[in-house]
């Protein structure tokens, strides 16, 4: 699997992406843009998904501390605890 | 055990739908920036410690000013003559390393005439810090 998985990668490195980058890269010129918005723009978006991102693994995280703590009456013991062999 | 792992699949799953959509916007974005427009006019930039000199397709030479006209385009060739420094217009967001034996190329269009601040990001020696140069914008019709 991990042979498979490194072939992918230096083939893509090697072959896809430069295809895929010539195939989108345009002939026709360029059109004027303001570069102050669209790079900010982009990086509202970007930082939009990364605290997204960020809210939901803390968020798991305090909810599986909360849940799997031992007082929490829910709580149940492991297969080694109902052995005593801890 | 055998136990439901739905849940990581659907973890998995958004976890590549992130990735997609950041690398396609990413992508997207920078084609967009990259894309230089036909009538942009070539500034070839040089860079040593510790100023900046400019030179229009015309053959107009500046140091430590750049005068530009509102609402064209321009193409910077940015080069070094000694070590690596960094061309930097924060208020329109053009940052470029300049490298010795190299020409970097990235274009702008000034869209507010006034002066702003033009400044080294690499650190090149003792004086970086004053190695800045003023960019005029001027509102020619």
């Amino acid at each position: 699997m991990s042979r498979i998985f490194g072939f992918t990668i230096v083939i893509a490195t090697l072959f896809i992406i430069p295809f895929v980058s010539l195939s989108f890269a345009s002939e026709t010129p360029g059109e004027y843009i303001d570069r102050k918005a669209e790079i900010w723009n982009l990086f509202f978006r970007m930082m939009t998904v990364a605290f997204v991102v960020g809210g939901v693994i803390a968020g798991t995280m305090v909810w599986q501390v909360w849940r799997f703590r031992e007082s929490n009456p829910k709580a149940k013991p492991t297969p080694y605890e109902e052995k005593d062999e801890l | 055990m055998a136990h439901s792992n739905w849940p990581e699949w659907i973890y998995v799953g958004v976890v590549i739908a992130l990735l997609c959509y950041v690398g396609a916007e990413a992508w997207n974005i920078e084609n967009i920036v990259d894309h230089v427009p036909e009538d942009a006019e070539v500034i070839k930039v040089t860079a040593q410690q510790w100023f900046w000199s400019f030179e229009h397709e015309d053959g107009t030479k500046e140091v430590g000013e750049l005068h530009l006209k509102k609402d064209h385009a321009y193409k910077f060739e940015i080069e070094s003559k000694d070590v690596n420094h960094n061309f930097n217009i924060h208020e329109y967001v053009v940052l470029l390393d300049a490298v010795p034996g190299q020409i970097n190329t990235v274009w702008f269009s000034p869209n507010e005439a006034g002066e702003f601040d033009i400044q080294c990001r690499e650190y090149c020696g003792l004086i970086h810090y004053n190695m800045r140069a003023t960019l005029i914008v001027e509102d020619v019709k």
